[in-house]
């Protein structure tokens, strides 16, 4: 039956309060996957176990023959800031009119009728990292939302999970084709340490004159620096577009020069250079790898690099890039990643815990734990094969997309 | 001389079986059981192995738009003049691009190439095997097809120079205009048979749609949109000329009229952001949808848009979506040949064909299956490494 996602009905079944899910193949990402069950109680996993009674009240939900993972997570996306299905007047990814705009933020571009979002919930992802794209030296703020089709204050779970900021070909042809700085590397990396600078100075005025207001003046507003704050104060990384490996590793010495925490996002080049990268702590968000190579600074994109940096002990995440790739083939770049060296278990967790780490969420979602939220989804099959399904999804123990009772 | 021993054959002619294949200055020699080796035969052991005629892409631009370079490798869209039949793929085309090994290194061994959509007439594809060093040897058949295109591509790239077409209305009319012309050009050189003072002046773009106009070569016309690819229709109809159709991404929604047609299509991409109006309604449905009310359907990449190695991952997917796995491997081997009318060389293990034959670890379809050994024309060009 041909399904246009714009069919698939939401089910919020707001009385079921308390679910137990029996008998599935729990891949929990600790440890050895292994039949089960799983209480859900108020959105939150309750427990997990071996025979759980069951109790009154309770939907109890039969998941044998199925496997049971956390919902997919991906950290670098731009769903329902560049809708699909729609040109310019769905488009609000890139803000080319400066390069400078870290004061921007993805949730204000946010639009959860995106036609994507049911689709990537169909395909068991759960929850993502929304924001801008790479042609400004500092874009603007993403944020972690759950898919959810409803506002994005709702759906918002973290609104500042990284800085953007982007290196290499993207921001000096942007510059060059508006006929201003920057058009080279030099420049581009003069742009973000100015900004850094003057964050800085503006940071330390304020500072200044909140421990003696008499003797000192308070900064002007300006809400340029004022959103690099908990950039400099590491309580926000800078999520840096980068490909090349001298781009990564000019990245690597400016959060060096200003301490700051910082992920590698793409960097299609990080195999090349796993040494430096894993001595700089940097976490890195690979992708997009199932696609051309548009550009050179991607001519040494592979699968490879997710498994080589994980091997040498580098904190990954695989991503889509959504809409580059589209969201709900996350799991068929996971395989891919699986395929080309990174083993399938280690690639689920590169959708699911590694991300979950990297956006300091772990102790909410990406795996199957009690008192994490219950972020679900029951599979045909396992999910790295090219048949399977997702057969339930639930978000926070709502159910938002069920194929089971139609077998 | 190879002999491909005991490999579990998907002949796209019979149901799959062990079986030896025979290959032999290029050819598929001999099919059977436990045929005899002749002297000075390399022996390939496909035991545990599925063995598959090489896939065909039926729509890509191999060649045609560089690996990771920009402006300098892009050769697909002559954006200087809607109407360009005159020009050719295999003076652009690059065989030594790295794309054309991971291509045949993927199991993709033969693939219609050729101009892309910023055009109304776009040029001549070619369909060529993906390997060589000389695009002129890796010919199967050039010309194949004349490029058209409908919908938002032209009008974007023409609406930007202020130039026709910038509405669907000026895109059909340019086309209806250049085939009529090439229809009077016709005309003319028929009289001049008989009076060679008649005959009009060289016109290269005329030259080029002489063989649309008299039936010998196909448009093939990409259409994304639902009305778009029934106004492709209703122009081929108008002119009696031959008409595939390309893209075809709402074809789901009026199957039922492509099949009244008779018409072939060539589905894809389905893997891909849906980036413009008229991609909503993209799915991987399509293909299975279509096959089911009696369509010849094949797969494409469209290779740059998605890299031509993920032709069976795209295959594959459609499966998923609902189409018969029998179908979607014809979609990628005997049914591309036919649109494509290289059947009586390609799409199939056959006695007589080429020998375009590869050995994978286990089934294309399955995302971690592995290509073992890649043979065109007869020869191995990969072999993975142990």
């Amino acid at each position: 039956m041909y399904s246009n996602s714009r069919q698939i009905q939401l089910f919020w079944e707001k009385d079921v309060m308390i679910i137990l899910i029996q008998n599935g193949k729990l891949c929990t990402m600790h440890g050895k996957a292994f039949f089960g069950d799983i209480r859900i109680k108020h959105g939150k996993i309750a427990e997990i176990g071996v025979g759980l009674e069951h109790k009154k009240h309770e939907k109890v939900i039969d998941a044998s023959g199925l496997w049971v993972l956390p919902g997919f997570i991906d950290p670098h996306t731009h769903l329902g800031v560049g809708e699909q299905g729609i040109g310019f007047e769905g488009n609000d990814v890139n803000e080319y009119s400066s390069p400078i705009t870290p004061h921007l933020r993805g949730i204000d571009a946010y639009n959860p009728e995106d036609t994507a979002v049911l689709e990537s919930i169909q395909a068991g992802v759960t929850s993502v990292a929304i924001g801008p794209g790479s042609a400004n030296v500092l874009g603007g703020l993403f944020s972690m939302i759950k898919l959810r089709h409803d506002s994005v204050d709702t759906a918002l779970i973290k609104e500042g999970v990284g800085m953007k900021s982007a290196l290499g070909e993207n921001p000096k042809r942007v510059g060059r084709d508006s006929s201003r700085m920057p058009m080279t590397r030099m420049g581009t990396a003069a742009k973000l340490r100015e900004a850094l600078f003057l964050a800085t100075e503006y940071l330390e005025k304020n500072e200044r004159y909140e421990a003696d207001p008499e003797n000192n003046e308070q900064a002007s507003f300006d809400m340029k620096w004022e959103s690099l704050i908990p950039v400099l104060k590491k309580e926000l990384p800078l999520k840096v577009h980068v490909h090349r490996a001298d781009d990564i590793l000019t990245a690597i010495r400016i959060a060096k020069e200003f301490d700051l925490k910082f992920s590698l996002d793409h960097c299609s080049d990080g195999h090349l250079i796993t040494d430096y990268i894993a001595e700089s702590g940097a976490t890195a968000i690979v992708g997009p790898t199932l696609g051309f190579r548009t550009k050179m600074e991607t001519r040494n994109k592979t699968f490879e690099t997710p498994g080589i940096l994980n091997d040498a002990g580098v904190r990954v995440a695989i991503t889509t890039d959504h809409p580059v790739v589209p969201l709900r083939e996350l799991r068929i770049c996971a395989a891919y990643a699986a395929r080309y060296g990174m083993g399938q278990e280690e690639a689920l967790k590169a959708i699911t815990i590694y991300p979950a780490e990297i956006v300091g969420l772990n102790d909410r979602i990406g795996s199957l734990e009690s008192g994490k939220d219950a972020d679900i989804v029951l599979w045909s099959g396992n999910p790295l094969e090219v048949f399977s399904e997702a057969k339930l999804v639930l978000i926070d123990g709502k159910v938002m997309f069920d194929a089971l009772s139609d077998s | 001389m190879i002999l491909i021993k005991n490999g579990l054959t998907y002949t796209m002619e019979t149901a799959p079986e062990k079986m030896d294949i025979l290959v032999e200055d290029g050819k598929i020699k001999a099919l059977g059981h436990n045929l005899n080796v002749p002297e000075d035969c390399d022996v390939i052991d496909a035991n545990g192995k599925m063995v598959f005629p090489g896939f065909i892409d039926a729509h890509c631009h191999l060649g045609m738009w560089e690996d990771a370079i920009g402006f300098e490798g892009a050769d697909g869209n002559e954006m200087t003049d809607p109407i360009t039949p005159e020009l050719r793929a295999i003076d652009a085309i690059n065989p030594l691009d790295r794309t054309f090994e991971e291509s045949r290194n993927g199991g993709v061994t033969c693939c219609a190439s050729g101009p892309g959509s910023a055009n109304v007439i776009g040029g001549q594809f070619a369909v060529i095997k993906t390997v060589g060093d000389r695009v002129d040897d890796m010919i199967v058949k050039a010309p194949l097809a004349m490029k058209c295109a409908f919908g938002e591509n032209p009008k974007r790239v023409y609406s930007e120079k202020k130039k026709s077409p910038m509405t669907r209305m000026a895109i059909a009319a340019e086309l209806r205009n250049a085939l009529a012309k090439a229809k009077e050009y016709n005309e003319k050189l028929e009289a001049a048979k008989d009076d060679p003072t008649k005959k009009p002046g060289f016109d290269m773009k005329m030259e080029a749609l002489l063989p649309v106009i008299r039936g010998e070569m196909p448009l093939k016309a990409h259409a994304h949109r639902a009305d778009d690819i029934l106004t492709s229709i209703r122009i081929a109809k108008e002119f009696g000329v031959k008409i595939t159709l390309e893209h075809c991404t709402e074809g789901h929604l009026i199957s039922h009229h492509i099949a009244e047609e008779g018409l072939s299509v060539v589905v894809g991409p389905s893997f891909g952001d849906r980036s413009k109006f008229e991609l909503k309604n993209l799915t991987f449905e399509t293909p299975g949808v279509l096959a089911a009310a009696g369509i010849k359907v094949a797969i494409m990449t469209d290779h740059p848009v998605v890299p031509l190695h993920y032709l069976p991952m795209c295959a594959g997917l459609s499966v998923k979506a609902g189409m018969e796995e029998e179908e979607a491997l014809k979609a990628i081997t005997i049914n591309a040949a036919e649109i494509l009318e290289v059947e009586d060389r390609v799409g199939s293990i056959k006695v007589g064909k080429d020998a375009d034959i590869v050995v994978w670890d286990k089934h294309p379809f399955e995302l971690d299956s592995h290509v073992l050994t890649t043979i065109i024309d007869g020869q191995v060009v990969y072999q993975k490494a142990e």
